[in-house]
């Protein structure tokens, strides 16, 4: 059976095919003003990178903060569900997934069945959020994919004082005017990331085994410091991080599917 | 006989002297690195613009930042916290007030008083940039109009658009992307003036504010903030009958008239 993911974030658009349990292809790109428009061009794209046809689709699935211009999907499922389903499926003794996206922290509790027990999320505060990253790492100079290659040269990491994006951002420019290395201040701006993320974790302290999702889990240094200070076994996501939404939303098409609710009336 | 209040802020210093309460000299000034020189430079300027002299000034109170030092320095008697001396400062204006909102570039405070301009109670925002002078600064920018255009342009919208963030990372893409779509400048200046007061209400409403309520510092300019927030306080805001800038100068003025034996 195939069946699509499609997770529409505040920064990023990303969809995923799946064939069964299998990943058959994955596409991410930038939401723009005008996404809406732009699906099914996206959405096309990937089909052709799997080597499918429509009439093979047999369930597409929606998520994301931007799913409702998802016109063409057969249902949209929140995306605390699919990040618990695509941390279950994937790493199977998962207790707690945190997925950092553009504008959010979002931290699910799971049960042993991979259900979803309790969950937090951040959305209010742009501190921690990939947004956030995306801001300073601008000011800096620094795309976020260069992130790691540069902190791995920080000789003094800054610490950084303000928690708001926005007093954070003033702090960043002084510390650049004041000439300091850049390596050094992106390291701040990392453990600064990492502190959010570790500070909601902790709510859920007593689950053992974790892993991290979203686009911000793709920087390494903001991993290793968040496993240094979040107690617990970290697992990685076996996929790209930032896939882990449409994923989910793939496998419970999938699950949708097996249950005969949709995709039994199309061709 | 005179009195001296010096007041040292993050971006600006003031003094201010006082004969019989009334103000006879001021003065505001950029700061310098260190507060204590900024402190003499302050003085030295008030003096110089009066013809007064230092020793006819029989008594000072340092406020702000190093105000400990300032007076440590010998260049004030005394040191009172600076939520004191705005307080006192505000109520001798006006002993009519109760709660002073004060909303700076980088903070907000909002201070409670008793009868008898005692500090009852505050809270302060120094966290958040939401519900500070800097969130209209980012706005003005994202909307590319002065902060000055931002709070008029307002007046004169009829349909404000509705922020669904509060925080001013998101709520700048909110604007851009209200642009983007084509939204009336004054509408979106309108919904950023109304994000503001929110963000102020929810701080001021921590010490249930009493009338009279004086608004001060830089976003009282902004006359959209203003009667959004006296909407939302369903209280009538006032304004101070001096510079906002030098309230606290004044308020510590004011003390150091009471520790010289007039009051």
């Amino acid at each position: 059976m195939i069946t699509m993911g499609c997770d529409i974030g505040s920064l990023f658009t990303k969809a995923v095919i799946l064939n069964g349990d299998d990943l058959i292809a994955s596409r991410i790109r930038k939401t723009t003003g005008n996404i809406a428009d732009e699906m099914d061009g996206f959405l096309k794209a990937l089909m052709l990178e799997a080597g499918i046809e429509r009439s093979e689709l047999r369930c597409l699935a929606g998520t994301g903060s931007g799913a409702s211009l998802l016109k063409r999907a057969d249902f949209i499922e929140d995306t605390i569900n699919c990040i618990s389903a695509a941390s279950a499926f994937n790493i199977p003794e998962v207790q707690l997934a945190i997925d950092i996206g553009g504008q959010s922290i979002t931290s699910v509790l799971l049960n042993e069945e991979g259900e979803v027990v309790n969950f937090m999320r951040n959305d209010k505060c742009a501190a921690g959020s990939g947004r956030f990253l995306e801001v300073m790492s601008d000011k800096l100079n620094v795309k976020i994919e260069d992130i790691d290659k540069v902190v791995s040269r920080a000789a003094r990491p800054m610490e950084m004082s303000a928690q708001c994006g926005v007093f954070a951002e003033s702090e960043v420019i002084t510390h650049v005017n004041e000439g300091e290395d850049t390596a050094d201040i992106i390291a701040g701006v990392c453990t600064s990331v990492a502190n959010m993320v570790v500070a909601q974790g902790r709510r859920f302290a007593a689950a053992d085994h974790y892993t991290i999702t979203g686009g911000v889990a793709r920087v390494n240094s903001i991993i290793k410091i968040i496993r240094e200070k979040l107690n617990g076994t970290y697992h990685g996501f076996p996929h790209d991080p930032q896939l882990a939404a449409a994923f989910g939303a793939a496998l419970l098409a999938q699950s949708e599917l097996v249950r005969g609710w949709y995709g039994a009336e199309r061709k | 006989m005179l009195f001296a209040g010096i007041d040292i802020g993050s971006l600006t210093a003031e003094a201010v002297v006082i004969e019989d309460g009334n103000i006879v000299a001021s003065e505001i000034m950029s700061v310098l690195p260190n507060p204590v020189d900024s402190a003499k430079e302050v003085m030295k300027r008030t003096l110089e613009k009066s013809g007064i002299r230092l020793e006819q000034i029989k008594y000072t109170v340092s406020t702000g930042y190093g105000r400990e030092k300032i007076q440590s320095q010998g260049m004030a008697q005394e040191n009172i916290s600076e939520i004191s001396c705005h307080g006192l400062g505000a109520y001798t204006l006006n002993p009519e007030v109760r709660t002073i909102i004060d909303i700076g570039g980088q903070d907000a405070k909002v201070i409670k008083m008793d009868s008898s301009g005692k500090l009852e109670n505050f809270v302060m925002n120094d966290k958040c940039a939401a519900g500070t002078g800097h969130f209209l600064e980012v706005m003005s920018r994202a909307l590319e109009v002065s902060l000055d255009q931002l709070g008029l342009m307002s007046l004169g919208s009829k349909k404000p658009v509705e922020m669904s963030n509060r925080c001013t990372i998101y709520i700048e893409t909110e604007v851009i992307h209200f642009l983007q779509r084509g939204v009336s400048k004054v509408d979106i200046a309108a919904g950023i003036n109304k994000a503001m007061a929110e963000r102020v209400l929810a701080l001021a409403r921590r010490v249930n504010p009493e009338k009279e309520v004086m608004l001060t510092g830089g976003v009282a300019k902004n006359a959209a903030v203003k009667s959004e927030l006296q909407k939302m306080l369903n209280i009538r805001l006032v304004s101070p009958k001096i510079d906002p800038q030098i309230i606290g100068a004044f308020g510590a003025a004011v003390l150091a008239q009471g520790k010289g034996g007039i009051r």
